[in-house]
């Protein structure tokens, strides 16, 4: 599979707006779409966990091409915690209720919009790596947390 | 003499720091003079990961779930047990 690309970033925006779907980018591909300069390989979105937006984004990733089976929806719909899907166009990680963030709620008040993209803050996108703990986010949170603060005083200037 | 080494090390450090945060101030700017589509261009990658690549489809009730996963069945080398 090749890797994400900007018009399959596209193409998430517009099919979940076609749906209604209430996600935001997080994670290390959040991070990037607000300036990080970093790599990654998949994009993770935070989805709202209700059964409407559940049936909702499994419509709007059937569209976008993945290919689920009913068992399969059902689970997304249901809003197990986290999703991996790698049957599709691209690799997507769904994340119900990711570590650090009590609500998807508080995290979507302090979302950004980035040309069109919801994204989470950068203290959300912090605060889930920290408390996730993994090898992999230690090494990356000091650069990251540097980010935090350029980006915030770039937003006041 | 014990002092004055650790007082140096400390200088020392702070500037490599110092140093370190200049250096990602100038990584910052560079990318925010790129368009996003350039950004995210350079920023996706795909390299196969052992395991984590293998299956279409996995599904997780809770996170620790997912945690304990990863921590069991994946490669430490991929970096996603925990500290």
């Amino acid at each position: 599979m090749a890797a994400f690309e900007y018009r399959q970033a596209e193409e998430i925006r517009d099919a979940f707006a076609r749906h209604g779907v209430r996600y935001l980018f997080i994670g290390k591909s959040g991070a990037i779409l607000l300036g990080f300069p970093d790599t990654t390989q998949d994009a993770d979105l935070f989805v709202e966990r209700s059964p409407g937006n559940g049936a909702a984004l499994v419509s709007a990733i059937r569209e976008l091409g993945f290919d689920l089976t009913d068992a399969q929806a059902a689970e997304i719909v249901r809003g197990k915690d986290f999703v991996q899907l790698k049957n599709g166009p691209f690799d997507l990680d769904l994340v119900f209720a990711p570590d650090g963030i009590e609500r998807f709620a508080d995290a979507w008040d302090r979302r950004v919009d980035v040309e069109g993209f919801s994204v989470c803050h950068p203290d959300d996108i912090i605060a889930s790596k920290a408390a996730t703990n993994r090898v992999k986010d230690r090494e990356s949170l000091p650069r990251l947390r540097a980010f935090r603060d350029y980006w915030a005083s770039r937003r006041q200037d | 003499m014990a002092e004055t080494a650790i007082w140096y090390n400390a200088g020392v450090e702070s500037a490599a720091a110092s140093q370190e945060l200049m250096a990602w101030h100038e990584e910052f700017e560079a990318a925010a003079r790129r368009p996003l589509p350039l950004r995210v261009r350079y920023a996706f990658i795909k390299t196969y990961r052992p395991v984590l690549d293998d299956e279409p489809f996995r599904a997780f009730d809770r996170m620790a779930d997912y945690r304990a996963w990863c921590e069991s069945a994946l490669p430490s080398w991929l970096g996603y047990g925990r500290v």
